[in-house]
């Protein structure tokens, strides 16, 4: 018999101000293979048509239905009903302005952080239209791609401990989109200008290891490992100058 | 080439403290876990003998690897002390915010941190008076740390320090090896039981050394 799920759901409108936070409840009836996106379209449609919620793709490529569920930051197109209680409750993301009930403006603080790590290729080639595509090694665009599949949610940021006491912390996803570039050989910066971007408390050496970022990353990605090669990446590049040659590194991505 | 709207790092030295802060910070822990092990098998000597313990206690005095290495030990203590503390928040409105995020995410790896936090400063207490008393009253000897221990009040006391240090000592340990790239993926989780039960292991010897001390017939 399909389930009566109980969803108990953040509201608040900063732009009213009337509005109070508050916990509202919500109840629907389970169907199969419902997802939290198709829950909060269909309460929108057929109970409450103020409820405020993000969403684009409905298949874990945008990243805008990042949502907290039950407690832990995850996608609502990506989560299914049936791995979840009969209660639910749905929370906006921390860390990032909220516009409304579930939906943030995840966008103003990637683009502030994308702007302290200068997240483009930095080259002094100057780009000829008519020349073909300079050819990259396929292991090497497998690499980058890997890690380029980040969409952006703010899952990571959400679950962060440092990232939520310290609000100069880079976050997983800054820190793995740093690490993307350093894959790139079309981006010429050198260590040193990477140390000088995240060789701090608030880039790498900000890092507690929680590992929330890993474990709630709805895309799967490498964080644990990318933090950890970029930590002693950037330590070694500290200390290189000043250790004997036996015991100088050059870690790789 | 993009030219940036705000200022940014460009022209701005970074200097490397924060990295030789956390080479610091992992170096000190990492020497004072191999010291937290050797010292419970020194320690749990007891359990061989008084005499086996008294021998020990007289090879590192006799080197005086008690008198030069405990000292080094203490400064070492305090120095990772300082370190790990720029990250321990202590302002109220950081606490809770660390601790309401380890409810709500129900996240074992954040509460094994809010672990650290605390029992470090329990650790920094009360391991401070532990060393205090033990090295301003060398020799180590099996007899005077029964009769401490057999004091009631110091049992106690060790009852709380035991635990806490081991605890300490096992996620630190952890950490290090996530933090610092050495572990991938997969053998977090197998390091991570082993690691639960090495601590398990310690605190339970840990425990039969600190009876053994509070039984041992004072001459």
């Amino acid at each position: 018999m399909a389930r009566m799920l109980k969803f108990n759901i953040f509201r608040y409108n900063p732009q009213d101000p009337n509005s109070v936070p508050h916990m509202q409840a919500y109840t629907i009836d389970e169907t199969e293979s419902m997802t939290l996106f198709i829950v909060l379209n269909r309460l929108r449609e057929e109970q409450d048509p103020s409820l405020q919620f993000d969403f684009s793709c409905r298949a874990g490529i945008c990243g805008a239905c990042g949502m907290v569920i039950n407690g832990r930051p995850g996608l609502a197109c990506h989560t299914k009903t049936k791995d979840l209680p009969e209660e639910i409750t749905l929370m906006p993301l921390p860390i990032f302005k909220l516009m409304g009930d579930l939906s943030v403006d995840t966008g103003t603080w990637f683009r502030a952080m994308y702007k302290k790590i200068e997240s483009w290729c930095h080259t002094k080639k100057v780009f000829d239209p008519a020349a073909q595509e300079e050819r990259m090694d396929n292991a090497v665009a497998e690499a980058i791609y890997e890690l380029d599949r980040c969409v952006e949610c703010g899952c990571c940021v959400a679950a962060c401990g440092t990232a939520l006491m310290r609000e100069d912390f880079l976050g997983a996803t800054t820190l793995n989109r740093v690490a993307r570039f350093m894959l790139d050989p079309r981006d010429e910066r050198t260590e040193k200008e990477y140390f000088d971007i995240i060789g701090t408390d608030e880039g790498i050496f900000g890092c507690m290891g929680l590992l929330a970022c890993q474990d709630v990353c709805p895309k799967y990605l490498p964080l644990q490992d990318v933090l950890g090669k970029l930590r002693k990446k950037m330590a070694f590049a500290a200390v290189n100058n000043i250790l004997p040659s036996f015991l100088r590194k050059d870690i790789k991505l | 080439m993009s030219v940036p709207s705000t200022a940014t790092h460009e022209g701005l030295p970074v200097g490397k403290l924060s990295a030789y802060f956390d080479w610091l910070q992992m170096l000190t822990g990492a020497a004072l876990i191999l010291f937290m092990w050797c010292h419970l098998i020194l320690v749990s000597s007891i359990l061989l003998g008084p005499g086996v313990m008294n021998a020990l206690a007289w090879f590192f005095e006799v080197t005086y690897m008690a008198q030069v290495g405990g000292p080094l030990i203490f400064l070492a203590f305090l120095l990772h002390f300082v370190l790990a503390a720029r990250k321990i928040p202590f302002a109220t409105g950081q606490q809770r915010l660390m601790l309401a995020n380890a409810k709500r995410m129900r996240h074992t790896d954040t509460w094994l941190w809010v672990i650290q936090a605390t029992t470090a400063m329990g650790i920094l207490i009360m391991g401070g008076i532990h060393m205090w008393v033990v090295l301003t009253n060398l020799p180590i000897t099996a007899e005077k740390s029964a009769a401490r221990i057999q004091t009631g009040f110091w049992f106690v006391f060790y009852l709380f320090l035991l635990p806490m240090v081991e605890l300490h000592v096992g996620i630190g340990f952890y950490r290090i090896l996530v933090k610092w790239g050495f572990l991938d993926r997969p053998g977090r989780w197998v390091i991570k039981k082993k690691e639960n039960l090495l601590t398990g292991i310690f605190i339970a010897i840990g425990l039969l050394s600190l009876l053994r001390y509070y039984f041992l017939p004072l001459k």
